[in-house]
């Protein structure tokens, strides 16, 4: 064989090449009728070869685009490939399967149009590993990337082995209940009751027969015996929420039951034994209550066998969006809604606020985002009317810098309106350069309506 | 009765959760007696089959559905013909003649036990 001459491959190999990639392709004609199958398509979609060939594409491939925006119908029309385009088909089994699809017309030797090309690769594998990346964020239903959280979650499954009794501090709604929950669960009393009573919530009399229970004839109308929280725990776990609430005759009553490990309901007159594991739980600092001598030390160093402090939300900011995507898919998956994520302005909105209700109260802003939009993606009208206030009252709490851009996308939109969003005059109005503005209206990620003011001047002159 | 079928150029739209137009046809002692489209532009699975509860569906005739949609729509007692291909009116007449589950309107691979069932050889 000469050198220069080049191996002719036979045409049966690129049948062989096609079936040994794992990747879905199959051809149309003009009819839109499939003409080839390949083994990859075959496991990709569930269809067998022979039911699939001669058959429409959309009855084979049923994904979102082929109603609405097929990129096999853009490429036979326009003459351009597509690559990578995302969507998701539905195989015979009723699973939606994420894929990426990229399509391409199919000529022969003399460029005759025969079809069209379409190829798809399963991003199942994909998907599943960016899930199980965000389960590295995540520990029960409490998501973080922030340090101070994640070195909670690197101690937590040996504080929930230990058994110990722990002291959860926290502003409210930064998800103590959680984090005690959490515990509860990589504990080895998982299998058992977890109870949480606020404590804060009972007068002592009444906190005395909700924990411990009562006898028969405790008091008028006990009729018979009621047990209380720490039995109904027995084996699992009981949060003492907001224990810095409890009154100092309770602290004293609490402290004999933590020490003994035993309780004794109203009215009784034998102890029990509690195989209960305590989590206590508070929104102030017990330390300072300790100094200031509204907290027993002897009950504080009782519970602060193990502290965790969880941060506030505005301390650690940066989890907002994965909290904002967290809850949307909750509620998505709660409420039955398809809600598909949220706007970069909303999401700004959301970034300035400073949450005096931590997490909670971000959970309710998207709760409220829901109800006014249920559908497509969550824009700024749909926030509560305080986070709204912020595009144009910035508040002075809220970062420098942030309070700042908000005033200069207010002033450079002012600007704009002022000029018919002519940029050229409006950049003269501001006493910038043109390439300035540009840049700015760009970084600050404003929004322009399509017209520019310039053809409007032309038609007036 | 009402049978709703999602429709896509004269026939059965190829994916239930993403069809946009509805066609709602009555029938009355296996005949129909009238049809009617509608728009179908809502998008959660809670919202397509409140939907068709507010239109007194009870049978719904679709193309390929996910799970999800599939099991939202037969809670609200909706039962759901699914993985349907064919022109709309013959779809209609085989449904009306009980014809319905015949494999030439079953989409590729969605039929049979086998077809159900695509096994890889190795």
């Amino acid at each position: 064989m000469k050198k220069d001459k080049l191996y002719q491959i036979p045409d049966h190999v690129t049948d062989v090449i096609l079936e040994s990639v794992s990747d879905g392709v199959f051809t149309v004609d003009h009819e839109w009728r499939i003409t080839s199958f390949n083994h990859a398509a075959e496991e990709i979609t569930g269809v067998p070869r022979d039911k699939a060939l001669g058959k429409n594409c959309w009855s084979v491939f049923r994904s979102n685009m082929c109603e609405i925006d097929c990129a096999l119908r853009r490429t036979m029309k326009e003459g351009k490939r597509f690559v990578d385009t995302s969507a998701y088909i539905v195989n015979n089994k009723k699973q939606r399967i994420p894929v990426v699809v990229s399509t391409s017309l199919l000529k022969d030797e003399s460029g005759m149009v025969l079809g069209g090309v379409e190829t798809f690769r399963d991003m199942s594998l994909v998907e599943d590993l960016r899930r199980e990346l965000d389960a590295r964020y995540q520990v029960g239903d409490m998501v973080s990337r922030s340090p101070s959280m994640h070195r909670i979650f690197t101690i937590l499954p040996q504080v929930a082995q230990s058994d110990s009794t722990v002291l959860i501090q926290g502003e409210t709604g930064t998800g103590k209940e959680l984090l005690s929950r959490a515990i509860h669960e990589l504990s080895p009393r998982r299998g058992k009751p977890f109870i949480a009573i606020n404590c804060g919530a009972f007068p002592d009399t009444l906190l005395e027969s909700e924990l411990f229970g009562y006898k028969a004839g405790a008091f008028t109308n006990a009729t018979k015996d009621k047990p209380g929280h720490f039995a109904a725990a027995e084996g699992g776990t009981i949060l003492l929420d907001e224990i810095g609430d409890l009154s100092a005759a309770f602290q004293v009553r609490l402290l004999r039951v933590l020490q003994e490990r035993t309780f004794q309901p109203l009215g009784g007159t034998k102890s029990i034994k509690a195989n209960v594991r305590v989590i206590a739980s508070a929104n102030k600092n017990l330390a300072d209550m300790v100094k200031r001598g509204t907290f027993r030390q002897d009950l504080f160093y009782r519970i602060n066998v193990v502290r965790l402090d969880l941060p506030p939300l505005r301390e650690r900011k940066e989890d907002i969006p994965m909290l904002v995507k967290h809850f949307i898919a909750k509620l998505n998956r709660l409420r039955g809604r398809s809600v598909a994520g949220i706007g970069r302005k909303a999401l700004a909105l959301l970034l300035s606020h400073d949450y005096p209700g931590n997490i909670r109260e971000l959970e309710n802003s998207i709760e409220h985002a829901f109800v006014l939009c249920p559908e497509g993606q969550i824009e700024p009208h749909c926030l509560p009317d305080n986070l709204r206030a912020l595009v144009s009252r910035p508040t002075t709490n809220a970062k420098i810098d942030v309070a700042l851009q908000s005033v200069e996308v207010q002033v450079i939109l002012d600007a704009l309106k002022r000029n018919t969003f002519n940029r050229l005059e409006a950049a003269h109005d501001l006493g910038i350069h043109k390439s300035t503005l540009f840049r700015k209206i760009k970084m600050l990620g404003i929004e322009l309506p399509k017209i520019d003011g310039r053809s409007k001047r032309k038609r007036a002159h | 009765m009402k049978v709703a079928l999602t429709v896509w150029e004269n026939r059965i739209s190829p994916l239930f959760d993403c069809a946009r137009t509805l066609l709602i046809v009555d029938i009355t002692d296996q005949t129909e007696t009238g049809r009617c489209f509608e728009p179908f532009h809502c998008e959660s699975p809670s919202s397509r089959a409140a939907k068709l509860s507010d239109l007194k569906v009870q049978v719904l005739i679709c193309g390929a559905v996910s799970d999800l949609f599939a099991n939202m729509i037969e809670t609200s007692g909706i039962r759901i013909i699914p993985f349907v291909a064919g022109a709309v009116d013959e779809v209609i007449d085989a449904y009306l003649m009980g014809a319905i589950s015949s494999s030439k309107f079953k989409m590729p691979g969605c039929g049979t036990a086998r077809d159900n069932g695509y096994r890889k050889e190795n």
